[in-house]
């Protein structure tokens, strides 16, 4: 009796398990909460809208970041006071194959275009009754800018790089791609910026932090600058200077006083409470208020330039001090931060179309030398002499010039390479003009072949 | 060396090797007169009784060797239903109508069963204590079993009171040397800190490397209450258990002991049970209290305000030297802005001095001393235990609060326990486990390690600044906060609720059949609460949040035990859990303030809000069967399939088999007798079990994610993850060959093992090209092999009726190795990547440039060129060793004399190294332009002919590939990963002493008391180290397991006194 009570007891046992152990599959299905669990998760208007906008936030993110610091620190205007390896390496242009903010700064760019490629494949396949009339144009064309805009950071920081036009959809499928040439990347940008161009609708007369046409001929200007086309580049600046939209504000520190988004704004990547701009903390003293960490100081020479009444004008207001301490007040809100990351100003312009001017096929030195005053006139600085100019020394004061004006933007750095000025002015090789390509890319990319710029 | 011949044949030459190893370093010396434990000394012989006549039968029941009274003793006659206990002063009477003579048995639990025939009354019997030895019963992960029927490796903690006298608050740290196998480093010194636990060698990259925790049956969760900055991990989540309420700590380390626990076994598994009362037994309420102190042993130090003037001066005046340039017109030309910081000498007019009179003049203020203080600790206790004839029960409530030794940080912990079991009827008993524990962690910091860190703050600034300005404000100075705002101001709480509840069934379905069935639930509250006044922050700043992680265990459970004839013995196991963990995040944030007085979210003028959740779940059934013949020959088989949510679809089922052998050789005809070996016992199992901690929940599914990361606000949407469908867990084989064996009058224990572990399809986060838009993805392919040997011996080397001398010792070796690894990632130290994961070498190698000597002509470094290319660049970087000891292990010493009872446990390891940031960032050259010195810069090159090993000051920086060239004495990255800051982390430590005394019963009970007892304990009281830094046990990067072994701006591990009184009544 005992025994059959065992059997029975042992198969009911046995039936109860196999019966939990079908049901478990769909009891080990769990599903997160806070993201999407899909492929692809762009299919209507709602979506594509919102794959932008983090194309945006992205581009905000890398300015007021990344962009700042490789601009900034290898240049000549900041020096790095903390003890941060990877910035004490940018400051003395000591670059390594793993210093972080340069990996960083190269993996936000693909993560950037990744999110923009998904866009572009994806956005033009939505039929979705709700978008207002040229919406999906005006997504896909600012999709397209943003594109040329990761690709100008790569370039001008890594050289000719891996063009990726397609979306990662698994990592299988990456596909071999070589890096092209300087010549190939600049010619890509440029195709964005067109495809760009001819989807946005036309121009209201106020944007300033979202993709406008006038935004994708500024940009224009300056890559054709970067890429030394000056008769291609005076046209584009020469157009955007027409327009009654912008004017640059007297005085200087108007351009970055709340609110912000001046007439003189061509493109600013505006933050608000919740996300926030370019922090300030790492530029204020560690003592008073606001208080920040004071890593990042003007060096001597640059505090002098703009405090020299003849040079910088009314642009010392770039400075602060407090006690002893003299400190940068270009990125000066807190709590809420909200200072914009500044991409395109309305003196760059002037000054890209005084360099092109003096730089294009037949140069046009006077007409150079009233667009370098237009900028010094507005800072209140001495105006450059008009007579018996020589090209050389307005080239050079133009040079001198965006080094003031630009003082603490995302400039410097990059100005004095494409200059070819970084060996004269910072002692580093022309091998070192370049970041390194991530080593992680090197050992991990075959189609890298192990090789990185030279120099490393 | 014959010391050393008790160790089983095969593993002698290698203990040989490894004790010389030891006195090489110089650490066997002062174990040497430690390990005198097998000194034996005959013990006096038993007494017998005589008749008398009588129909009533009293007596006391003594201990054979302390001769005191054992109480709760059951004495039963023959061939009657009734039986009786002892009292307290070990008394019994029977009033019976049979008549003299009787026979009685009397057992109790911890001595052998007696039984005799009983002539006379009064009477007086002795019981011998059973010995420790292989009938000692051990939980073995959802069954008891015999000690002799195990062959897995397991060990066992009980936790006395001499256990409990060390100071630490959670019982991780008190198992720390006890067990073979298991290395634990407290990572900082903060009461309810960090600690690292991993038994047998790191197995994983990415995944977790703690073992699973199981209490009364309910799996913990182990999400950390505190995290912070600088990769330090602040708190350890187990802090929650009351350690006094812990009867013992088993640790399954072998395949097959694991292998029950299928997917989360890998790691080694941890059961902890807790106090129950005991059925029949008296009531008892115990009160105990703690009172003591802890200081600091070692503390930082700086340099005065005049050296560090001297030191900067040599290194403006050798730079400028290099630079072929003057002094004065270097100075000028590289004049960085904050001049007062880099070169403060000033003449009477306020000119710059560069002739340095004026250096001697510069004042010095003491920060470190403001950072530490004498911390005070309580601790009160009051349990009550005992049991009817139907159930039993215990409650533990406890207070302890304990201070840290660096301001202004403290711990406190109130527990509640209740345990109790009810015999329903003579099949049905149900019981409850119900903890519920609130810890508390004030004025924490969680980023010392950060320049705005406390410690930082205190250690960093240049001694000769100010701490406050002339008005008294607070000054801070370079990057660095000032460290009194941060103490005086500092309001960053935490607290956790935690409520662990265990309800269980066992019901006998036949007399060999049982059928267990248990819920429980471990439930845990973690909130924080911060507040930044406006001296901490320039409009104020305020947080709260609250983390509810919930665990559920469902478990079912059939045992078949059973003997048939006296030559076969089987047991089968048959069970299946159900495992669901949840975690809810909630967070706000508020700042913009208008008062700092106001300190809740909604009073500042800015908020926002956060919430997140995650749940992932795990289905099992596991079978266990073993079979023994004769009590010689054993085997024993098992099963586990898990189904996990974490995995894709394809490769949810995992099957972990595991099996094992034992040849009882002391059962065998030869030795049974035998008086010198009374019990050898040769085991081996081989099995599989898994891991899938340390990856999250959703990592297998491709995701797209919306976040708050915005632009102007508009909702935003981006791909967050590729799908990896064949993501599983981690398997690891392990094979396991050891031996226990009982010796010479069941004095001497023995357990002896060798382990061979290696995991395959290793968790790993793998790099892929950053065109992809991603920068990396997780993959099962690393493979790490883990092998090692540990030796416990225990041994009672005196036993005589007033005096016992036990000792207890173990010590173990593990060698670690990553076979494969899909590409080289060096890590650690915030991305200067000192540390290595490299094939062919242990996970935690340190990859640096190796430092000859400073040559006593120039005062540079010389690096090792490696490749005698004659520069020194990337291909000169080399492994220079890693933070896995040679040996880690623990002596314990118990001496008991009438009532006095002194304890010394010393915990030592030897062989694993250190970086020594401290030396990195404070031994600067002058490079670090807001930063101070520590004194061993002191011992810099500083002329022709100086031997030293720290290099002469200078802040030059060009030529770096050049050997020999002061560029690499302290700037670029060959002075960065520079050898000189790597040390032998080598230390033996008294962690406790305690001496207590015992009132004799007699006497307390005239007090009306059971039992008093006063003890006065010192831990950590000594350390012999050859560290330079303040501690060598610290691991202040240690929330990556692949970053162990950095020293920096942590606190060191306090040296205690406390004095302790145990009263029960």
């Amino acid at each position: 009796m005992n025994r059959i009570r065992y059997y029975i007891n042992h198969i009911a046992i046995g039936a109860f398990a196999l019966l939990t152990f079908t049901a478990c599959e769909s009891f080990l299905e769990v599903k997160p909460t806070n993201a999407l669990l899909a492929d692809n998760a762009i299919y209507d208007a709602k979506t594509s809208r919102a794959i932008v906008n983090s194309a945006y936030s992205a581009l905000k993110n890398y300015s007021i970041n990344a962009a700042l610091n490789l601009a900034v620190l290898p240049g000549d205007n900041v020096f790095f006071a903390g003890s941060q390896s990877q910035n004490i390496e940018l400051d003395n242009g000591a670059f390594t194959v793993t210093n972080s903010a340069i990996v960083g700064a190269y993996s936000a760019n693909y993560s950037l275009i990744n999110i923009v490629n998904w866009a572009l494949a994806e956005i033009p396949k939505v039929e979705d009754p709700t978008f207002a009339t040229g919406e999906q144009e005006k997504l896909i064309g600012e999709a397209y800018f943003i594109r040329a805009f990761a690709y100008f950071n790569l370039v001008r920081s890594w050289g000719g790089v891996q063009l990726q036009l397609q979306p990662t959809t698994d990592l299988s499928s990456l596909g071999a791609i070589k890096r092209s040439t300087v010549e190939e990347t600049y010619a890509q940008i440029l195709a964005d910026l067109k495809q760009a161009g001819s989807l946005l609708p036309p121009d209201d007369g106020s944007t300033r932090n979202k993709v406008q046409r006038a935004i994708v001929r500024a940009f224009r200007a300056k890559v054709l600058l970067y890429a030394k086309r000056f008769d291609e580049a005076e046209i584009e600046a020469d157009a955007v200077l027409q327009l009654s939209k912008y004017s640059l504000v007297k005085p200087y520190v108007r351009f970055f006083e709340l609110p912000f988004l001046s007439s003189e704004s061509i493109f600013e990547l505006s933050a608000t409470a919740n996300n926030a701009g370019t922090s300030g903390s790492t530029w204020f003293p560690a003592s008073g208020t606001p208080r920040g960490s004071y890593e990042f100081r003007p060096s001597n020479e640059i505090v002098n330039l703009l405090n020299d009444s003849q040079k910088g004008g009314n642009r010392k207001a770039l400075l602060a001090t407090r006690g002893t301490d003299v400190y940068v007040n270009l990125y000066h809100t807190v709590s809420p931060n909200v200072n914009p990351g500044y991409v395109i100003r309305l003196s760059d312009l002037y000054l890209i179309r005084a360099e092109s001017r003096l730089r294009k096929t037949v140069p046009n030195i006077n007409g150079a030398i009233t667009d370098l005053n237009a900028v010094r006139a507005r800072a209140e600085a001495a105006l450059y002499p008009t007579s018996l100019p020589v090209v050389a020394e307005v080239l050079q004061a133009i040079w001198e010039e965006r080094r003031l004006e630009f003082a603490f933007e995302a400039d410097r750095w990059y100005d004095l390479v494409r200059t070819e000025q970084a060996e004269k002015v910072l002692g580093i090789s022309p091998n070192f003009w370049l970041f390194p390509i991530p080593q992680a890319d090197v050992l991990s990319d075959p189609d890298l072949h192990g090789a990185n710029n030279p120099g490393y | 060396m014959e010391q050393v011949q008790f160790g089983v044949g095969t593993c002698k030459y290698s203990l040989l090797k490894q004790f010389k190893t030891m006195k090489k370093y110089g650490l066997f010396q002062y174990l040497y007169p430690c390990m005198l434990f097998f000194l034996f000394i005959e013990t006096s012989s038993a007494q017998e009784t005589n008749p008398i006549i009588n129909a009533s039968l009293s007596g006391t029941v003594l201990d054979f060797y302390t001769k005191e009274p054992i109480e709760g003793v059951t004495v039963q006659l023959e061939a009657v239903t009734h039986s009786v206990k002892t009292d307290r002063f070990g008394k019994f009477q029977f009033v019976t109508g049979q008549k003299l003579p009787f026979t009685i048995t009397l057992s109790n639990i911890g001595y052998e069963k007696k039984t005799l025939v009983v002539q006379t009354s009064p009477t007086v019997i002795e019981l011998k204590p059973k010995v420790e030895a292989l009938d000692e019963v051990v939980i073995t992960g959802y069954t008891v079993q015999q000690k002799k029927a195990i062959s897995g490796s397991i060990a066992t903690v009980n936790f006395k009171e001499d256990n409990l006298a060390q100071a630490d608050q959670d019982f991780v740290k008190l198992l720390q040397g006890k067990v073979a196998g298991a290395q634990i480093t407290a990572t900082s010194g903060v009461p309810g800190g960090g600690v690292s636990f991993v038994v047998r060698g790191n197995n994983s990259i990415n995944g977790n490397v703690a073992p699973l925790y199981v209490v009364d049956g309910v799996f913990l969760s182990t999400t950390l209450p505190v995290t912070g900055g600088g990769g330090n991990l602040l708190s350890n989540p187990l802090a929650d258990i009351n350690p006094a309420d812990i009867e013992s700590v088993t640790i399954l380390k072998d395949a097959n002991a694991t292998a029950i626990y299928g997917s989360q076994g890998a790691n080694g598994v941890v059961l902890i049970k807790t106090k129950r009362g005991q059925r029949n037994t008296a009531s008892r309420i115990n009160f105990s209290t703690k009172q003591g102190f802890s200081q600091a042993v070692n503390k930082f130090k700086a340099v005065t305000g005049p050296e560090t003037g001297q030191l900067l001066y040599e290194s403006w005046f050798n730079t400028a030297t290099e630079n072929q340039e003057s002094l004065a017109s270097y100075l000028t030309r590289e004049k960085p802005t904050n001049w007062d910081l880099v070169f403060p000498f000033k003449n009477g007019d306020g000119s710059t001095d560069f002739s340095r009179d004026n250096i001697s003049n510069l004042p010095t203020y003491d920060r470190i001393s403001d950072l530490f203080k004498n911390a005070y600790q309580v601790d009160y206790q009051v349990a009550l235990y005992g049991g009817g004839s139907n159930s039993n029960h215990y409650i533990g409530l406890r207070y302890s609060g304990q201070e840290s030794i660096v301001r202004p940080n403290d711990f406190n912990r109130f527990s509640l326990r209740v345990n109790y079991d009810n015999n329903v009827t003579e099949r049905l008993k149900v019981g409850t486990s119900y903890n519920l524990a609130r810890v508390g962690r004030s004025n924490v910091r969680n980023n010392d390690n950060d320049p705005g860190g406390i410690i930082n703050s205190a250690i960093f600034p240049r001694s000769f600044l100010p701490v406050f300005d002339a008005q008294g404000n607070y000054l801070n100075h370079a990057t660095f906060n000032n460290h009194l705002r941060l103490i005086e101001h500092l309001d960053n709480n935490y607290t956790t609720w935690r409520n662990t509840v265990n309800l269980f069934a066992e019901y006998s379905i036949l007399s060999h059949l049982k059928f267990k069935t248990s819920g429980s639930f471990d439930y845990t509250s973690n909130g924080t609460r911060s507040f930044s006044d406006f001296a901490l922050s320039n409009t104020g700043a305020a947080s709260a949040g609250n983390n509810l992680i919930q665990v559920y265990t469902a478990e079912q459970l059939l045992t078949y035990v059973k003997s048939f004839g006296n030559k076969h013995d089987v047991n089968f196991l048959l069970g299946n859990t159900i495992n669901v963990q949840q975690s809810q995040n909630v967070g706000a944030s508020g700042t913009n303030y208008i008062f700092d007085v106001l300190r809740e979210v909604s009073s500042g003028g800015t908020t926002s809000g956060t919430s997140s959740r995650n749940e992932n779940r795990l289905v099992s059934f596991f079978g266990n069967a073993g079979y023994t013949f004769d009590k010689r020959y054993a085997l024993e088989f098992s099963l586990r399939a898990d189904g996990s949510s974490r995995f894709g679809k394809n490769v949810r089922w995992g099957y972990f088999p595991a099996g094992g052998f034992i040849w009882n050789v002391g059962q065998e005809r030869f030795l049974r007798d035998n008086t010198i070996i009374n019990g050898l016992k040769l085991r081996t199992t081989f099995g599989l079990s898994g891991n899938q901690n340390g990856i999250g929940d959703y990592d297998a599914l491709a995701v797209w994610s919306t976040n708050a990361q915005s632009y102007l606000d508009q909702p935003s949407l981006s791909p967050g993850r590729l799908a990896n469908p064949d993501l599983t867990w981690e398997t690891t084989r392990q094979t396991n060959i050891g031996t226990d064996a009982v010796l010479l009058n069941n004095r001497l224990n023995i357990t002896f093992d060798w382990y061979y572990k290696y995991t395959t399809n290793g968790l790993q986060s793998v790099v892929v090209p950053s065109r992809s838009g991603y920068t990396s993805a997780i993959r099962n392919y690393t493979e790490i092999s883990n092998r090692g040997l540990e030796l416990t011996v225990e041994s009672t080397n005196i036993r005589k009726p007033h005096f016992n001398w036990q000792t207890s010792f173990n010590i173990s070796r593990n060698r670690n190795r990553i076979e494969k690894i899909p590409q080289e990632q060096t890590l650690g130290a915030t991305n200067r990547g000192t540390s290595i994961l490299r094939q062919g070498y242990p996970i935690n190698s340190f990859f640096l440039y190796k430092q000859l000597y400073v040559d006593p002509q120039t005062g540079n470094a010389v690096y090792e060129d490696v490749d005698g290319n004659g520069v020194v660049n990337y291909a000169d970087r080399q492994i220079l060793g890693n933070t896995e000891p040679n040996f880690i292990g623990g002596l314990t010493n118990t001496f008991n004399y009438k009532g006095v009872e002194l304890s010394a446990f010393l915990y030592f390891t030897q062989g694993n190294h250190l970086l020594n940031m401290h030396n990195f960032f404070l031994v600067h050259g002058g490079i670090q332009n807001g930063i101070g010195f520590d004194p061993r810069q002191l011992q810099r090159w500083q002329k022709t002919g100086d031997v030293t090993d720290i290099p002469k000051m200078t802040r030059y920086a060009l030529n770096p590939e050049q050997n020999n060239a002061p560029a690499n004495n302290y700037t670029g990255q060959v002075a960065n990963l520079s050898s000189r800051y790597l040390e032998d982390g080598s230390f033996l430590r008294l962690r406790n002493v305690s001496i207590g005394y015992t009132l004799p019963q007699a006497l307390a009970a005239k007090l009306k008391l059971y039992r008093l007892k006063a003890t006065v304990s010192a831990t950590n009281l000594w350390t012999w180290t050859n560290y330079g830094g303040l501690d060598p046990e610290v691991s202040a990067q240690s929330t990556n397991q692949n970053t162990a072994g950095y020293d920096w701006a942590t606190v060191p591990q306090p040296r205690t006194f406390e004095f302790i009184l145990n009263i029960t009544l």
